[in-house]
């Protein structure tokens, strides 16, 4: 089934200004600083990200009037199961949930336990229900052979959780 | 010279030599087909085991693995979306639509032969014009370099989709988020945390902004026939689609070469010039980016034609063009081999026997490529809703151990969740991350162009190079607004 979501090109547009805007106007002057002395002619460290930001909200005006003057460019229908926007509203909160909670889970439960989590939380969530026992595998035996091989390999050292350290991993 | 190569043949055309190059080349292949691994790790981690060989043997085995890697980086790009490297993402553009319709085995095919071909051009190249190439990138200065990284930015508009306005947007984004970390000057821009301080790494933006929206994609819209494995279709590319892509291979090849003579610039760069070229040119040019065979070529000809082609430097002038010719400088000197132009007078014989073994690679490039494709073309037959999170579980592991680093974990998880956003917005992946790698470079050559010129923007236009440059930006900028205002008319139509 197609689903014909409408980006809204004009919030599009202004979302655009607003990100350089707060990029030109509030994180340059305080997070790009100028050194006291710079030798000869040298442009100082904000002129780059300063010019970049003040074309990008000239392109976010363009795009906005563009917009209203509905000189938009076709968009690709997206494919999906029929879902609704708030079932894909929630699918998509529910991955940011996980990818942040595999990084608040590293220092607890480590590396190894965090990745298999996630895996198999990307299984469930893309809806794979028919092959388990493989996708189980994958979610188990996966980091296992990859934090082996990595670590034999490369000798890198994966981090530990502060729960499973007792337990080697 | 014809008794000295024949020479170097018989020498270099021993069983032992041989096994070691095609070990190195199998090495490379899977170590760039897997995402996170690159080939600057492959070739750091052999360069212990050169010290217990010969000198040319051993820097064999380290072009081996770089060729490799670099063609490897192509089938993670046509199989699942994650280019193994940079310089495999314009791959990735028409390679993974060909897979999903089936033609993942042409596809792979199409970057093989293009990427031998690339690749033997290059080696051709290093041994007939090592010489003038060198001097060529030895006038290479600031401004040149700024004018060069400007045109090839002008690839923008060839992976832009349906919208310029947003391409160029995208492209903005990712020069904005390039200048995060220390300048050339020792200021610290956008450290909001002590790890911003060294900036963002390539390869976590890389891979998140191209793969992991792909698992996002699949958990939240659940497209048909997700967990259907995909068809591996017709496997062969005919005589008639090689000699359509013909003219992009050589071209690209001829680019790769070139842009590989000029140290710092590389095969990324000279992957995306060639794709914009072979757009704006190709007769098919509306299909890129939706699964041309032609597409693929350019880019895997030009990235792979780079790869000899920065040994010119190294070998010339003693100058590494890049970090893996860094740790080839290194095994030279550990050999005790100097390269620059001495080492032509002292060592000519290790010179052509390395010439030698690098035409050699490329036939066992070819040998190694289609050994492996049908081995990696049963990808496909993975379900997606299987292959996907192993895709994210691979991209974890691979991430971490380039650096041992949570932050690069962390920017690889944002990067996914952004690029979704902007596939949502209708914002193109591609011109961003273009950006992204050519950013640095643009920004450092221009910093320095106006502090040597006292800031006078007339530097830029100082030498016949930045005039050429200049002439050619105009033209293709020129050309795109056209094609833009004839598409516009052609929709309003």
């Amino acid at each position: 089934m197609n689903f014909n979501i409408n980006r809204g090109p004009l919030l599009r547009g202004v979302a655009i200004v607003v990100f350089f805007a707060f990029v030109a106007l509030v994180l340059i002057p305080a997070y790009v600083p100028r050194p006291a002395f710079i030798p000869g002619f040298a442009p100082p460290p904000d002129m780059w990200p300063r010019t970049v930001s003040i074309t990008g909200i000239v392109l976010g005006l363009v795009v906005i009037v563009g917009a209203l003057t509905g000189r938009v460019a076709p968009q690709d229908p997206i494919d999906t199961d029929g879902g609704s926007s708030k079932t894909h509203l929630m699918r998509f909160a529910a991955v940011v949930l996980c990818f942040a909670g595999f990084i608040v889970l590293v220092p607890y439960i480590g590396f190894l336990l965090s990745t298999a989590l996630l895996t198999g939380a990307a299984i469930y969530l893309a809806g794979e229900r028919r092959h388990w026992i493989l996708a189980l595998a994958i979610s188990l035996l996966g980091p296992v052979l990859l934090i082996s091989f990595f670590s034999s390999v490369l000798g890198t050292q994966f981090p530990m959780g502060a729960l499973t350290k007792p337990f080697g991993f | 010279m014809l008794t000295e190569i024949l020479s170097a043949f018989q020498a270099v055309a021993t069983w032992q030599n041989l096994l070691i190059m095609t070990a190195g080349i199998w090495g490379g292949v899977i170590v760039g087909a897997i995402p996170g691994m690159t080939g600057t790790m492959a070739v750091t981690l052999a360069l212990p085991f050169t010290f217990y060989m010969a000198p040319v043997p051993s820097i064999l085995l380290l072009v081996a693995l770089y060729k490799g890697s670099t063609y490897g980086g192509s089938v993670s790009a046509i199989l699942i979306k994650t280019p193994g490297t940079a310089s495999a993402a314009c791959t990735a553009l028409d390679g993974y639509p060909l897979a999903q319709q089936g033609k993942a085995g042409k596809a792979l095919n199409m970057a093989l032969y293009s990427s031998v071909t690339g690749d033997f051009i290059s080696n051709l190249s290093l041994i007939f014009l090592a010489a003038p190439l060198a001097i060529l990138a030895l006038r290479v200065g600031p401004p040149e370099y700024f004018m060069l990284m400007l045109f090839a930015l002008s690839t923008v508009a060839g992976v832009s989709g349906n919208s310029l306005l947003l391409g160029v947007v995208s492209a903005s984004l990712g020069l904005l988020l390039a200048t995060a970390g220390e300048d050339l000057y020792g200021s610290f821009r956008f450290a909001f945390t002590d790890d911003m301080q060294a900036g963002l790494s390539v390869a976590p933006v890389l891979i998140g902004l191209f793969a992991l929206p792909e698992l996002i994609k699949l958990i939240v819209f659940r497209a048909a026939n997700r967990d259907v494995a995909a068809k591996l279709g017709d496997q062969q590319v005919t005589r008639a689609e090689f000699m359509g892509s013909l003219k992009s291979i050589l071209r690209g090849s001829g680019i790769g070469v070139i842009m590989g003579a000029i140290p710092g610039i590389g095969p990324s760069a000279a992957a995306f010039f060639s794709y914009g070229e072979a757009q704006r040119s190709s007769k098919n040019g509306e299909n890129f980016g939706k699964g041309e065979l032609e597409g693929i070529a350019a880019s895997e000809s030009a990235n792979n034609g780079a790869c000899g082609a920065t040994m010119i430097p190294l070998l010339a002038l003693g100058v590494p063009g890049d970090v893996i010719t860094g740790v080839m400088l290194g095994a030279f000197m550990i050999q005790g081999l100097t390269p620059g132009p001495l080492l032509f007078q002292t060592n000519i014989h290790e010179v052509y026997m390395l010439f030698i073994g690098m035409l050699m690679s490329s036939v066992l490039l070819f040998g190694a490529g289609k050994m492996t494709m049908r081995m990696f073309s049963y990808v496909s037959h993975i379900p997606q809703t299987l292959l996907t999170p192993v895709v994210l579980l691979l991209c974890l592991f691979g991430i971490y151990s380039i650096s041992s680093s949570m932050f690069d974990v962390t920017i690889l998880l944002i990067m996914g969740v952004v690029g979704f956003l902007m596939f949502l917005m209708n914002i193109p992946a591609a011109p961003f991350l273009i950006a992204f790698i050519l950013g640095p470079m643009i920004e450092e050559n221009l910093r320095r162009a106006l502090a040597i010129s006292r800031g006078d923007p007339m530097v830029l236009l100082s030498s016949p190079i930045t005039w050429i440059f200049a002439v050619l930006i105009v033209f293709v900028v020129g050309l795109t607004i056209r094609r833009e205002i004839s598409k516009s008319k052609t929709r309003k139509a």
